[in-house]
């Protein structure tokens, strides 16, 4: 039998609770049993994905939760983010070109792009007022 | 995250341990601006123990390639860890920094 682990978190749209999200990953390795460092990639989607919502998803000053939610049927982690945000589909976003010259690189755009890169599928919908994005990724 | 340095013949070397993400990448910014202040050619960075980075510790990198660019010094990275190299190299980062396996190999590369 394959192992399965199910676990969630709850944040508040605030960038210091990104540090939960690191302990929380770091369990979730453990419990999964999976090599060190392996979670690391995912780590960095997550941040991504999460800072999108803290940083613009809703009203300066207003208090809100994140829900995380993790399953792993080895080898498939399926990682679900729901906020109740303004509507954004990260899927939509347009890759940066990575052909061109450091001057010319711009400074920002590459988070969505890294998202894509390391998960193996990422899906948006929009269920009522509920952003819901669910990433999976083959361990 | 703990940034130390020290100035050295060909430049500047300068150690990062720990993590560089959303929560302290500005911690990051600050140390390598200073840096700039003294005018350096080079800029040699250990990264033997940087452990994680995000999009927004790319970016600092990214700014501070273009710093150097500009002024016509060199910033050469060495002794990353395979899992950060992994994420330099989707993010097409690696064809735009000098990355060497060791410190030995970095400083032989001629800062001018």
């Amino acid at each position: 039998m394959g192992k399965e682990i199910y676990k969630q978190l709850t944040i508040r749209n605030a960038v210091d609770e990104l540090n939960r999200v690191v302990v929380f990953l770091e369990q979730l390795e453990e419990e999964c049993q999976l090599p060190a460092g392996c979670m690391l990639p995912i780590n960095l989607v997550l941040e991504e994905a999460l800072s999108n919502v803290i940083f613009y998803a809703y009203e300066e000053g207003s208090s809100q939760e994140i829900h995380i939610n993790v399953e792993y049927v080895a080898p498939r982690l399926v990682i679900t983010i729901k906020d109740t945000g303004k509507p954004f589909d990260p899927t939509q976003k347009e890759d940066p070109n990575l052909n061109l010259p450091v001057e010319e690189r711009p400074i920002g755009g590459l988070g969505i792009f890294l998202m894509r890169k390391i998960m193996d599928e990422i899906s948006y919908e929009r269920l009522g007022k509920e952003n819901i994005l669910r990433m999976t990724k083959i361990m | 995250m703990n940034i130390t340095h020290k100035a050295i013949e060909q430049g500047i070397r300068v150690a990062i341990e720990g993590r560089i993400d959303t929560t302290n990448y500005n911690e990051f910014e600050q140390a390598m601006n200073l840096l700039f202040e003294e005018k350096t050619k080079a800029i040699y960075l250990d990264c033997s123990g940087l452990s994680y980075i995000s999009s927004s510790g790319l970016r600092v990198f990214l700014t501070v390639q273009k710093k150097m660019m500009a002024t016509g010094g060199k910033f050469l990275l060495f002794s990353m860890q395979p899992t950060i190299k992994e994420i330099f190299d989707i993010s097409g980062f690696s064809s735009i920094f000098s990355i060497f396996d060791t410190e030995e190999s970095a400083l032989q590369h001629s800062p001018v």
